[in-house]
């Protein structure tokens, strides 16, 4: 047998085109996973901010005064989730010690860029935020060794 | 005198001088045709060397009952093809190719899988037109899937399926696959205006590295849910893969994309190869096979380019048409062939990365389209 005849006969016909639907659709479904895949992660790596901001939304409204303790409490940078802000400190402590003490805060930036640490900007903000780093007054910083 | 003289007489019967016919010695030129091309010209040399070794070596005409020839069951070469006839080599050579792949480019563009898919059209129109020309179901699913350009997917199918047409199919599969940069760039140029092969692609976005991780687990379970076929040579590939971007286990990543790979390779290729003898191989089945593989392989490229073409009508952002070319799965010829074609027009335009996306897409797709085609037989 030859032919559209035989093609028939094999049932071909529905073969070739149930064989290219699977296959298209397996791949478009793969192509979709994939698509979304780095959202999914980014939002588990997320979870904790994304978990607060669901808490907040639940939560009834409660004095000025402590929401915005509780704020400044929450709006840690997330540079905080990678890395250890003990560690931070370590780093920009020994960078100080190769500029010498009070150092110029421009300086400080220059050379963590250019050890390559991690979010330096945020970083340094930070450290002068929770008064690690704290001003003398004349353009310089210091340590604050209380803390 | 006359003893010595019957000895000599029996000796010279017996030599392969004497027991040669034309078709051994065809085969012996087809044989020395592939290493040359794979020597001299550089044509996929891991695989045609080995193949075309072994076509010397199945060649040798040998007299039937001493143990010598691949088709004896008690014969060394026969015991190196059963790799070959219980399909347990080309799933190692997926884990292999698993190993070594970077899906990145696929995971930063997974729009471009379709084109992967699309190619793979190209299977199932041959697949018709193998049964019109009277081959039997079977038959002609394995003779469709040589249009996959994916030698192993083509070995295994046919080895589960039509084990008598193993020699022609591999053969065509791996000869199509070293011919990639001869078939492929007249039906692009074809099928594309200048315009569209100068289409610039989109940097493609950074890749984490746990996506990288989390893919060939997702891709693994999604496919074979959908194709359980697909199990062997999938579970390998992605198996291969998440070795390799797991880290820890660099170890046998390095392994399965080196040693293993090429062990296996080589012993798959010279029995493949070995198989061809000429009283066997040499029918008009077997050209057939290779007219239908030729067109098979052309209307894959074809429809990948075509389909790029199509949903450049919905994108808007452009995508350049020649990438639908990668989508079969020659991993990395197709792909470097685009970036020929595409260089030809434009030196400064570089489509190799994004070429690699519709094709290690299409290495996915021809095994899906193995298993799909595998379970319709059963």
């Amino acid at each position: 047998m030859n032919g559209l005849e035989a093609i028939a006969a094999h049932n071909g016909w529905a073969i070739s085109v149930v064989g290219v639907s699977i296959v298209f659709t397996g791949l478009t479904l793969l192509s979709l996973t994939i698509s979304q895949l780095h959202k999914v992660i980014k939002f588990w790596d997320e979870r904790d901010k994304f978990s607060q901001q669901v808490k907040q939304l639940w939560k009834k409204e409660e004095p000025r005064e402590e929401k915005e303790e509780e704020e400044e409490e929450e709006t840690i940078p997330d540079f905080c989730l990678a890395q250890d802000i003990d560690e931070i400190t370590r780093q920009f402590k020994l960078l100080t010690k190769r500029i010498g003490e009070p150092f110029p805060l421009p300086k400080l930036l220059e050379i963590s860029e250019r050890c390559g640490l991690f979010r330096p900007h945020s970083a340094i903000n930070y450290l002068l935020r929770t008064e690690r780093i704290l001003p003398d007054g004349k353009g310089y910083f210091y340590w604050n060794e209380n803390k | 005198m006359e003893n010595l003289t019957n000895l000599l007489t029996e000796f010279i019967a017996n030599t392969g001088f004497a027991l040669a016919d034309y078709r051994y010695i065809i085969m012996i030129v087809i044989g020395l045709v592939f290493i040359y091309l794979g020597i001299a010209k550089q044509y996929e040399p891991l695989l045609l060397v080995p193949i075309g070794f072994g076509i010397l070596m199945g060649n040798i005409p040998v007299f039937k009952g001493l143990g010598l020839a691949i088709y004896e069951d008690n014969s060394v070469l026969h015991y190196l093809y059963f790799g070959v006839t219980s399909g347990v080599y080309p799933p190692l050579i997926f884990m292999g190719i698993g190993a070594m792949t970077d899906f990145s480019t696929m995971l930063a563009r997974p729009l471009l899988m379709l084109l992967g898919a699309a190619a793979q059209t190209g299977i199932f129109i041959t697949f018709l037109g193998a049964l019109a020309l009277g081959f039997a179901p079977n038959e002609a699913a394995s003779i469709g899937i040589i249009g996959g350009a994916d030698g192993p997917t083509a070995i295994f199918l046919t080895a589960k399926l039509a084990p008598a047409l193993i020699g022609p199919i591999a053969v065509a599969a791996y000869s199509y696959m070293a011919l990639v940069p001869v078939i492929q760039p007249p039906i692009m140029k074809l099928l594309t205006t200048r315009k569209e092969r100068l289409i610039r692609m989109e940097e493609p976005r950074e890749v984490s590295k746990k996506e990288k991780i989390i893919f060939p687990i997702i891709g693994f379970l999604l496919c074979c849910f959908l194709a359980p076929a697909a199990l062997p040579l999938l579970g390998m590939l992605f198996f291969g893969n998440l070795m390799k971007e797991a880290v820890v286990t660099e170890r046998l990543a390095v392994a399965a994309r080196s040693s293993i790979i090429d062990s296996v390779t080589i012993l798959l290729g010279m029995t493949v190869g070995a198989s061809t003898q000429g009283d066997v191989f040499l029918t008009p089945q077997s050209v057939g096979i290779f007219i239908l593989g030729a067109v098979s392989f052309g209307i894959a490229t074809a429809s990948g380019v075509i389909f790029a073409k199509v949903m450049n009508l919905f994108l808007t952002v452009k995508i350049n048409p020649l990438l639908g070319a990668a989508g079969v799965s020659a991993v990395p010829d197709s792909a470097r062939v685009v970036q020929h074609v595409g260089q030809h027009e434009d030196p400064t335009n570089f489509l190799l990365m994004h070429a690699m996306a519709p094709n290690v897409s299409g290495v996915i797709g021809s095994a899906v389209a193995a298993g799909v085609l595998w379970s319709f037989m059963l």
